[in-house]
């Protein structure tokens, strides 16, 4: 008995007649097009957004201290960088058309590798120009109110103190548990094509 | 060229049969489906011909199924439906979740490959939805069909 002309007649008696008509998938696609890559969207578009208002308030409002403009730019700089890396990402993905499995695989280890050295380098990066920014901005606002001063810097260091040493930390541990499972599956899928 | 709807018509229910042996899971095989359309949708203008039009679908769709790490984690693997023990007279029905149940043992990989083989694809086809040689599928393709033969077996399926 040929087995396999046996499996192939039962395989093909799987119904799918519940398949969604051409029409109602052109609507589902229409729906849900692009919803998976939308938070990285969002990630561009904000940082953008902002970067052009920092910059917009700098080159309208006549600050009179270097360390405004310094503070300014460096935010600047980190929203840009936010951007690129996020542009990067995606573009990563799109190129990703007519790849086998193999190859797919590989992109997909390579990705999350990616995530990880951006945890570890660039996300340190962006935030040490944005910590480093703020506190140089907030200066020329304050510094002629000592009360102001204590004040705002008392907050800022407070809310910078637990970005870093909580909120990074704790974010990073959710993470690399997850980041380093997918990578060890991975490894054993690529393991079954060799 | 080809248009959306009759590549829908055209590939989705095979698309959906090997989604199912990956997922062995309805819904998330109809997910499957609807994800490597909306991909085959959005790309298709830039489809330049470089392989067949159903390589690439293949390709999309398998890869979608190896991106679903969450579905393999909650995919039942070594359990066999109880009442297939005294089954003698067996439906089709039955037939078919014995065959996607078996399938669901195996490896990711393989349950990929003998999905694509049981659709009716050619080897070479197969080959290059996968990324490795001819040779190579065709060994594969034959120790997944002795490891089914042999579950079928085991259960009297096939005498």
């Amino acid at each position: 008995m040929d087995n396999l002309a046996d499996l192939k007649a039962i395989w093909h008696t799987a119904k799918t007649e519940s398949l969604p008509s051409p029409d109602e998938m052109l609507g589902m696609i229409k729906k849900f097009r692009r919803q998976k890559l939308r938070s990285k969207w969002l990630v561009i578009l904000t940082s953008c957004m902002l970067t052009c208002l920092i910059i917009a308030v700098l080159l309208i409002v006549p600050f009179k201290f270097w360390t405004t403009y310094m503070g300014g730019g460096l935010m600047a700089a980190s929203g840009v960088l936010l951007a690129v890396t996020n542009i990067r990402s995606l573009k990563r993905f799109y190129q990703l058309n007519d790849s086998n499995n193999l190859e797919f695989l590989a992109f997909i280890e390579q990705t999350r590798q990616n995530q990880i050295a951006y945890y570890k380098k660039m996300q340190v990066l962006i935030m040490s120009l944005t910590s480093i920014g703020l506190l140089f901005y907030l200066y020329e606002p304050s510094v002629e109110k000592p009360l102001w001063f204590i004040g705002i810097y008392t907050l800022a260091i407070a809310y910078l103190l637990i970005m870093w040493f909580w909120a990074r930390p704790r974010y990073f541990k959710k993470h690399s548990a997850k980041l380093n499972a997918t990578i060890q599956r991975l490894e054993n899928l690529s393991n079954q094509l060799k | 060229m080809t248009d959306f709807e009759s590549i829908y018509k055209r590939y989705a229910p095979q698309i959906f049969r090997v989604c199912l042996g990956y997922t062995n899971d309805a819904d998330q095989a109809k997910d499957m489906v609807q994800d490597t359309f909306i991909s085959v949708w959005e790309n298709l203008s830039n489809f330049r011909n470089q392989s067949q039009i159903s390589t690439w679908i293949f390709r999309i769709a398998t890869n979608r199924c190896l991106r679903a790490l969450e579905v393999a984690k909650r995919m039942p693997s070594a359990e066999l439906p109880l009442q297939l023990a005294d089954m003698t007279e067996e439906s089709p029905e039955e037939k078919l979740h014995f065959l996607y149940q078996s399938i669901a043992e195996l490896p990711e990989t393989e349950r990929i490959i003998i999905s694509l083989e049981l659709e009716g694809l050619p080897q070479a086809e197969i080959a290059a939805i996968v990324g490795l040689s001819n040779g190579n599928i065709r060994v594969k393709i034959h120790r997944i069909k002795e490891k089914l033969a042999q579950k079928f077996k085991a259960y009297g399926q096939f005498s």
